[in-house]
């Protein structure tokens, strides 16, 4: 009798701390064309608000063909990260993502005045997903770090054209330049305001046992 | 006491990475063992039981095991799961009567504990063979967009030629040392 109890005291104890010490944790996807520096803007983040990483070295990252997560605390929440390839062939894919995400960072190269409305189309085909609605959206414009690239004022006015699809969610688009890590956390920090915002349209996702 | 030992192991960083070459029967996964090790294609028969060396890359030293990859001793293969750092998962891309049951063997493997924390890299191997199927498809047909808690990487590579080990190498040396 007195195993039970204590089973059943230890179970709500154990729950309790559970409660007191886990964090609630929210997904966010990023999401871009090929080369728009996707990884490198992960392993920025995760260089500049993870205590005692070493990110890889720009010069390493590869083209991803898969998935990058990345899981980051801050501001009393854990942010899930994940970077998948952006080559056209696997743009199909990122759809299975959208139900579970609670934010999406879209990274355009403004650098690249040929592809600028590809990334744009693709940016509009994405927002129009039913299974995006209310989700604060993220708009990076990479690369500033390049002296030629184009600056915000010029990339913001070609993603706002479509605002009807943007509807009434948060919608932001700032510098941004993955290499040297400058904008990344104003990025973010902006990100988690709106993810706790919505926190009713979309909760925090179940704690799994870990 | 284990998490100082491990801390302190890390400080010197000599440690192994433990690396399963995982996959069905004829994938190709005794041939890119010896690519990786010695360089050279070597002739191979199937493999019963396993094969293990230890390759270095990068610096890193990797005690790499290669199962035998037969229905018969597949079941075998959680046997090695313990302290695995990586997964290389080898698909025959021409066989695509297969990937199926590569599929089936690959979901319920990603789900043991023991696993949980391993990276995982794919290799669509045989690119070679014309008419294989593509990243996509492998990507597809193995179903990997169900994982959502696990970096991985899918490789396109051809043993025989040597193409395609070394970007999955140098991706999983990079992985593995910056793996939190």
């Amino acid at each position: 009798m007195g195993g039970q109890n204590d089973s059943v005291y230890n179970d709500s104890f154990h729950g309790f701390y559970k409660y007191m010490v886990q964090k609630d944790e929210f997904c966010v996807l990023i999401l871009g064309l090929d080369n728009a520096g996707k990884t490198t803007f992960l392993e920025a983040a995760k260089t500049k608000l993870s205590k005692n990483y070493i990110g890889v070295h720009p010069s390493k990252i590869t083209t991803t063909v898969g998935l990058n997560i990345g899981k980051i605390d801050v501001a009393g929440i854990r942010l899930n990260f994940w970077d998948l390839g952006g080559q056209s062939e696997l743009q199909s894919l990122w759809d299975k993502y959208y139900e579970e995400s609670h934010a999406i960072i879209y990274i355009v190269d403004s650098t690249d005045r040929d592809r600028i409305e590809e990334s744009k189309d693709i940016f509009d085909k994405m927002i129009a997903s039913e299974f995006l609605q209310g989700v604060p959206l993220l708009v990076l414009a990479n690369k500033q770090d390049v002296p030629e690239c184009m600056g915000v004022r010029e990339v913001k006015p070609i993603f706002n054209k479509n605002a009807h699809l943007i509807g009434k969610r948060d919608c932001m688009v700032l510098p941004v330049s993955a290499l040297t890590g400058d904008g990344v956390d104003e990025g973010i920090k902006w990100l988690v305001e709106c993810i706790k915002r919505n926190v009713f349209l979309r909760p925090p996702r179940n704690q799994e046992e870990t | 006491m284990g998490l100082l030992f491990s801390y302190f192991k890390s400080l010197i960083g000599t440690r192994e990475m433990r690396i399963l070459i995982l996959g069905l029967d004829g994938a190709g996964k005794t041939t890119i063992l010896y690519r990786l090790q010695v360089g050279e294609v070597v002739t191979t028969i199937p493999t019963i039981g396993f094969n293990v060396e230890q390759v270095t890359y990068k610096n890193l030293k990797f005690q790499v095991w290669d199962l035998g990859g037969q229905t018969s001793i597949r079941p075998y293969w959680r046997c090695y799961y313990s302290n695995t750092d990586a997964i290389i998962y080898v698909v025959d891309s021409a066989d695509k009567e297969r990937i199926g049951i590569s599929k089936d063997e690959l979901v319920p493997m990603l789900r043991e504990e023991e696993l949980a924390d391993a990276i995982l890299v794919v290799l669509a191997n045989k690119q070679d063979i014309p008419g294989c199927m593509s990243l996509k498809d492998v990507h597809q047909a193995l179903g990997l967009e169900a994982l959502k808690n696990r970096t991985f990487q899918i490789f396109k590579t051809s043993a025989v030629k040597g193409e395609g080990l070394d970007m999955a190498m140098e991706w999983l040396a990079n992985a593995l040392k910056n793996r939190k």
